[in-house]
């Protein structure tokens, strides 16, 4: 028993293949998918993405968008989807000192709650993409 | 009759012309394999997201405001995409045609319409014209990318949720084909989810936080998938319509410097002529 599992970003699909298990950051807190779940649809959070696959854990960073089980069928949609191979941890710590100083130079200025919320969810991504960049590498 | 020297300019000037268009043709050619690429890995993404979308919508019977049709229409928004540089035949002109056929037509039964244009060609032709309608424009878009797409979408829709515009057309080339592109209109507000064609007996989703929600955030999603599709086509549209431009032009010079060499070398001989007539008669008067 697996899983088939598809993860498509507007900017093209990132992982096609059988899964055992998958651990999706839901916006309502996250939610273990196993062979067999029921249909299911759900909105998904800037957050870590943790897939079973065989003997492997495979860690991803994924931003927005949703989530559908449909019998053994897994697919993602999000805006984004980073293996913690591909991500480019410096790159990512400069995302996040920028979002920080800008959060900064917000509050300085006594911005409104909505400027704020660009900035919060840059710094967001940019942590979880630190946090995923340290985890094992995807096996090739 | 220009002298041999005025048409060894030419033939050297247009020579000079023809390696620019070649150039030009095969810069098109790998940035029209890229653009085409890009559409591609974009199709995925949202097959899958209209027929979730459609599938929230329909059995669910939840509502959104950007999926409502307005009873009056007053407020009218048409955006037009463009290219930023020309050199690519018709492509702009095309485009901008029919934007222009479009606002006439719309403006005849709206009360208020703007424009608003994504690259520059659109914004320099509206920009002129029509000044005091841009609402907003987006002059350089170098890269495409996802983010593009969304900062548009969440434009239009604060200007329909906040009632600035009742409605809201997309003018914009589609990509058909190497060879075609068609401009193309489309209402991008109030959002209509073509309703796909398989049926659904299956049980209905578990859907979590709920149908609302999350439909909440599907439908800025799909109106960003939208514009995003039209930004792709824009782009993969351009090249096309530049290499194809360039090749032809790379053609003409082509003609054009076999029939200068033709004078050319017609107008050497002329002169030879001239000189042996010259010398013999010369020779003869002595």
């Amino acid at each position: 028993m697996s899983l088939e599992l598809n993860i498509v970003t507007p900017e093209g699909t990132r992982y096609e293949g059988q899964v055992e298990a998958l651990v999706v950051p839901g916006a309502e807190g996250d939610f273990g998918v196993l062979p067999g779940h029921e249909r299911f649809l759900a909105a998904v959070r800037i957050g870590e993405l943790q897939i079973q696959d065989g003997r492997h854990a495979l860690w991803a960073a994924v931003s927005d968008g949703f989530a559908e089980v449909n019998g053994d069928k897994v697919v993602l949609m999000v805006d984004s989807c980073e293996f913690a191979g591909d991500i480019d941890a410096a790159r990512a710590e400069r995302a996040r000192a920028r979002a920080e100083r800008e959060i900064e130079q917000l509050r300085a200025a006594h911005a409104e709650a909505t400027n704020f919320l660009i900035e919060e969810r840059a710094l967001q991504r940019a942590l979880i993409r630190i946090q995923v960049a340290s985890k094992p590498q995807r096996p090739m | 009759m220009p002298s041999l020297k005025d048409i060894r300019r030419r033939i050297t000037s247009v020579k000079k012309t023809q390696q620019i268009t070649r150039a030009m043709r095969m810069v098109a050619a790998a940035k029209l394999r890229r653009a085409q690429e890009a559409i591609e890995s974009a199709r995925p993404y949202a097959e899958r997201m209209r027929e979730t979308l459609v599938e929230v919508a329909a059995s669910q019977g939840a509502e959104h405001p950007l999926l409502a049709t307005r009873e009056t229409v007053k407020n009218v928004d048409v955006v037009v995409i463009s290219s930023d540089r020309g050199l690519c035949g018709a492509f702009n002109s095309n485009v901008l045609k029919r934007a222009e056929q479009e606002i006439a037509a719309r403006d005849r039964t709206a009360e208020r319409l703007a424009i608003a244009t994504i690259g520059r060609k659109a914004s320099e032709f509206f920009g002129r014209r029509r000044r005091e309608q841009i609402v907003r424009s987006i002059t350089t878009i170098a890269r495409i990318d996802y983010a593009h797409a969304q900062q548009i979408a969440a434009a239009l829709a604060q200007r329909f949720l906040s009632g600035e515009s009742d409605e809201v057309w997309l003018v914009h080339s589609e990509f058909i084909s190497t060879i075609t592109q068609r401009p193309r209109v489309v209402k991008l507000l109030p959002l209509a989810p073509e309703p796909s064609q398989a049926a659904t007996d299956k049980p209905p989703f578990t859907i979590e936080p709920s149908a609302e929600k999350l439909l909440a955030l599907l439908v800025p999603k799909a109106l960003e998938v939208e514009i995003f599709r039209a930004l792709l086509d824009n782009q993969a549209g351009e090249h096309a319509a530049r290499m194809t431009a360039m090749e032809s032009a790379t053609r003409n010079s082509e003609d054009m410097i076999s029939r200068l060499t033709l004078q050319y070398n017609r107008a050497r001989q002329a002169a030879i002529t001239k000189e042996l007539v010259e010398i013999v008669s010369g020779a003869e008067a002595l």
